[in-house]
């Protein structure tokens, strides 16, 4: 028997109509915010980055492959990590789906991680995944956009993610016990390897010839591009997570 | 306006990376307000009641015949996309054609495919249903590569007990009951989530359904242009940007 409450069609379809009102204040909220995200001002891109791609040496504008705008999502897989972040993948296996659609629609979602391109290829066809990946190795860009930091400033204890200082320290400090242990683990590395990379995503416009920094996200502000918390907020249970439940796709029979 | 209806970026305001910063920033505030008002929404959406179903529908799968209870695989939670395809109504009006499903639907499965087996690991179950006979679905499925579970709800009650599927006659008037009120719902088949959940004693209740622009956020492809600098930009038209995947060369 379940404890939940139960009604009959009449009752459920009221408490139904009176939750659509919070729902659809939701989407007109989220429409007003994605107005004001592209109003944005932007920065112009002076520096130039270098990336290894499938189809050899590119710069940022390169990367844009002949459209206008470029998604490039911030994928953790460092040069020492023996695979890519489960929960980037995760996220990838969605985004694979998405990106024919955004192709056609003046969108370049692209991946970038520090690892050399070589295991970047052998990851993606492992996963069976179709999206193009460029490795920034050797190049500031994952640094500037706060998706990568230094041995140094993790050992200065604090650097920006998410457009403030947070503090390396209690992440390091947990070892091999907690979430973040755990996830270092699964890359094949010790925790300050793991957290040397961090997952975000950041928006570029080319506008004759010129790249403009147009948005960057990180942590939570990446959840709606994670598919399957969305599906999750529809579920009865919810996300319904204590810890790190979630593996790469052919690692779930694996335990 | 260019082949695909995509606008033209233009005048953009340029800025320092400070004075960027200090936008973002600002910003971001107004981003965490609305992650908090999201989570809200679905702490609200789980205290809604359930309705027990009674009704004992019957699919036809790629395995025979299921029963609903049997489409949560062994699972507590079921989530059905209802996926707009009927063969006998296909004409040149409606999004779907005689051996392929509507190409919105199309869109948002491309969407979910590869997420469903993390929802199988959070104790969920994905399946689509549509009215289509299963061979049309098997077909079409295999054309698009997808490896969910399609089963066919053909003439039971069920398209019509949850609001995707409308008569003729309804079409025709210009009225019928869709997104929990009554309006034009323009074609016979239409889109929508329904959610299910089944106790231990083996008892199964609807728990959810949402329809039109309440599906929006299940696409994760609006979530990524709406971080795009030219957002969804769809110049008001809508879906008609949008192909088959493996139709945009046609």
């Amino acid at each position: 028997m379940t404890k939940h409450m139960t009604g009959t069609r009449k009752q459920w379809l009221a408490a139904r109509r009176e939750l659509l009102e919070a729902e659809k204040e939701l989407t007109r909220r989220g429409d007003e915010l994605a107005q004001r995200r592209q109003e944005l001002p932007w920065v112009r891109i002076d520096k130039e980055y270098r990336f290894e791609t499938d189809e050899g040496s590119a710069s940022l504008a390169d990367l844009f492959r002949g459209r206008s705008q470029l998604l490039v999502y911030h994928f953790m897989f460092g040069p020492d990590y023996t695979a890519g972040c489960p929960s980037c993948s995760a996220i990838a296996d969605g985004f694979n789906g998405s990106v024919v659609h955004l192709a056609n629609h003046d969108v370049t979602l692209a991946a970038v991680s520090r690892a050399p391109i070589a295991k970047l290829r052998a990851f993606k066809r492992r996963m069976g995944w179709s999206f193009p990946w460029a490795s920034s190795l050797g190049s500031d860009f994952n640094y500037d956009f706060q998706a990568a930091y230094t041995e140094e400033q993790q050992r200065s204890g604090v650097a920006d993610y998410n457009f403030r200082p947070q503090g390396f320290g209690p992440s390091l400090e947990a070892g091999k016990e907690g979430p973040v242990g755990e996830l270092a683990a699964m890359v094949g590395t010790d925790s300050a390897t793991y957290t040397r990379e961090a997952p975000g995503m950041s928006a570029f416009a080319l506008e004759d010839g010129v790249v403009y920094h147009t948005y960057s996200a990180y942590a939570r502000g990446l959840d709606g591009l994670w598919g399957m918390y969305q599906w999750l907020d529809r579920a009865p249970k919810g996300r319904n997570e204590t810890g790190i439940w979630w593996r790469r796709h052919d690692e779930y029979d694996k335990g | 306006m260019t082949h695909d209806g995509a606008s033209v970026l233009t005048n953009h305001p340029v800025v320092s990376h400070e004075e960027w910063l200090a936008a973002r920033t600002a910003f971001l505030a107004r981003e965490k307000e609305f992650t908090r008002l999201r989570d809200q929404v679905s702490e609200e959406r789980r205290r809604l009641p359930w309705e027990a179903v009674t009704k004992a529908y019957v699919f036809e799968g790629p395995s025979g015949k299921r029963t609903l209870a049997e489409l949560f695989e062994g699972r507590s939670q079921l989530v059905v996309y209802h996926a707009m395809f009927d063969p006998r109504t296909a004409s040149p009006s409606t999004s779907w054609t005689k051996d392929a499903a509507c190409h919105a639907c199309s869109f948002w499965a491309d969407n979910f495919n590869g997420i469903i087996v993390h929802l199988n690991h959070r104790d969920v179950t994905l399946v689509v249903v549509s009215r289509a006979p299963h061979a049309a679905l098997a077909a079409y499925q295999k054309r698009m590569g997808w490896t969910f579970t399609w089963v066919s709800s053909g003439d039971t009650d069920f398209n019509r007990d949850y609001q995707v599927s409308f008569t003729a006659e309804e079409v025709a008037k210009k009225r019928a009951y869709y997104n929990y009120t009554m309006q034009d719902p323009s074609l016979s088949e239409r889109e929508g989530v329904s959610v299910f959940y089944k106790d231990p004693a083996g008892r199964v209740f609807h728990t959810y359904s949402a329809y039109a622009r309440g599906i929006d956020l299940l696409n994760a492809t609006y979530n990524y242009l709406d971080l795009a600098p030219k957002g969804r930009d769809e110049g008001g038209r809508g879906l008609d940007w949008v192909r088959r995947h493996d139709e945009y060369d046609r």
